[in-house]
């Protein structure tokens, strides 16, 4: 089981950087779910003059999803909110994701679009 | 990760091969080679073993020795048994009855035959995995082959009622198989009082080798199989080929251990069983699978509400469970058993079977407990509530 994980899947799913639920009032969330393998991905969003000023994250979903919202969300930091997305198809080449696995990180594009559209209105 | 992995706890999917079988293997290689087929005298020495060995199988299982036809496995044992069946006995007409919850090796046979214009039904079982043997009754009034029932299943441990299926199979002149890989050596397996006409057995399930299994054959009345493969008398035709004899000799010495302390083993066990069942049960959300009573010792299956399965499988590390995802194969399906026992799609993702044997100790079971429950709290903390 293991030999199907990189290194890259294996030191983010350990320690899921960025992981967890917002701690104030000034968060848009957004979520995104694939029903079949109940997959869930909530992103979190705080932005500031249009830019994403922080970001977490909660996920249910396999060690390929974990490493992948890990990932993606750790960028978001900076970026301007307008247009705001995550390339899955990168997504699962950095974290050597096996093809299979595509479906399950438009997942988290979905809630990254989702937090994005939330938050946008608050924080043009 | 934690470093678990020297617990083992899937001998559901295979066991370790005893060093007494180890040895009885050994001693057979040691002998001058001879073909079991041959009539020199290394020939009658192999043959000699092979059915010592058969004598030791077909005792487990309460069945005279010349029923017993070795194969190499339990999935040639059950394609051996179901098409065999199905296409040596046209007169009792061409429809097959089975469960959603066999294993591949019983619904793909099934498969082939709806190919070659069988009809088969394929019947639900409840949501604790046991099947009404008046529903089979029922699907019996079309005239039928076959019916195919396993006696455990290989998932959840559920433990049919075969010999009331039985009485199903008889009223209809149907004949009656039954996949006992996950049964044998576990629980009570008497052909006899099964009633079964062909019963299917493996070897290494109950720590023989892999490679050799076996098909009881009813002797009386004796039905018709077609065989699969062709070219030497061997088996009484049915399963041709020179006998691997040091295989078979391991799956005669794996039965007679079997059989040796079969009650005892049950015993512990079931104790095991239960000793992970009540710490596990603990976690919130957490539920079994199959029926609480009627399952074997040696199997336990868990869902886990909440997280994913494939995730649970990976933070446990080197703990050697099965999952009920299959998401790291082609298929990405949970678990078709489970879905047909109605657990929803997540649920039959997240769980985890786990089986023991002869080499599971309460120390590992404790372990393991606690490895579990510090794997799902911490995916849980992780998941959206």
């Amino acid at each position: 089981m293991a030999s199907a994980y990189s290194d890259e899947v294996a030191r983010l799913f350990e320690a899921a950087p960025g992981s967890g639920r917002p701690d104030g009032p000034d968060w848009a969330t957004g979520e995104a779910r694939e029903p079949l393998s109940a997959t869930h991905v909530r992103v979190h969003l705080r932005g500031t003059a249009g830019r994403v000023a922080a970001a977490c994250y909660e996920v249910r979903g396999c060690p390929h999803t974990v490493a992948a919202v890990a990932l993606a969300v750790a960028e978001l930091p900076g970026r301007p909110v307008a247009g705001l997305d995550v390339d899955p198809a990168t997504l699962a080449s950095r974290i050597g994701a096996p093809a299979m696995k595509l479906g399950r990180l438009f997942v988290i594009q979905d809630a990254v679009h989702d937090a994005a559209l939330q938050l946008g209105p608050r924080r043009p | 990760m934690t470093d678990s992995a020297s617990i083992y706890l899937d001998y559901a999917a295979t066991t370790p091969l005893d060093v007494r079988v180890r040895a009885a293997i050994d001693a057979c290689h040691a002998e001058p080679a001879g073909n079991a087929s041959s009539m020199h005298a290394a020939g009658r020495a192999a043959r000699a073993r092979v059915e010592a060995a058969r004598a030791e199988v077909a005792a487990l299982v309460n069945a005279p020795p010349a029923a017993i036809v070795f194969t190499s496995g339990a999935t040639e044992a059950d394609n051996l048994a179901i098409p065999g069946a199905a296409r040596g006995n046209p007169d009792r007409g061409r429809h097959v009855v089975t469960l959603r919850t066999e294993h591949r090796a019983v619904l793909d046979a099934c498969q082939r035959l709806e190919r070659e214009g069988f009809a088969v039904t394929r019947l639900t079982p409840g949501r604790d995995g046991l099947v009404d043997p008046a529903e089979i009754g029922r699907a019996l009034r079309v005239p039928t082959t076959l019916v195919s029932v396993m006696l455990v299943n290989n998932e959840t441990g559920v433990v049919q009622d075969i010999p009331a299926i039985a009485a199903e199979c008889r009223r209809a002149g149907a004949l009656l198989h039954v996949d006992a890989a996950q049964a044998a050596g576990r629980v009570p397996l008497d052909v006899v009082a099964l009633d079964a006409d062909l019963v299917s057995l493996a070897a290494h399930k109950i720590h023989g080798p892999v490679g050799v299994g076996a098909l009881y054959v009813r002797r009386e009345p004796r039905p018709t199989l077609v065989p699969l493969s062709f070219g030497g008398g061997q088996e009484g035709g049915l399963r041709p080929g020179t006998l691997p004899v040091h295989q078979i000799v391991g799956m005669g010495a794996a039965y007679a251990l079997a059989r040796a302390d079969a009650g005892a083993e049950a015993t512990r066990l079931t104790a095991l069983r239960d000793r992970l069942w009540a710490a596990l049960s603990r976690l919130p959300d957490t539920f079994l699978n199959g029926h609480p009573t009627a399952r074997a010792p040696h199997i336990l299956n868990v869902s886990f509400g909440g997280l994913d399965g494939e995730a649970l499988l990976y933070a446990l590390g080197g703990l050697a469970v099965s999952s009920g995802s299959a998401c790291s194969s082609a298929s990405g399906q949970p678990s078709y058993v489970l879905r047909a026992l109605g657990r929803d799609d997540a649920l039959a993702q997240a769980s985890l079977r786990f089986s023991f044997g002869r080499q599971t100790t309460a120390t590992e079971i404790d372990t393991a407990a606690a490895l579990v429950e510090g794997a799902v709290g911490r995916l849980r903390a992780l998941a959206p509530r």
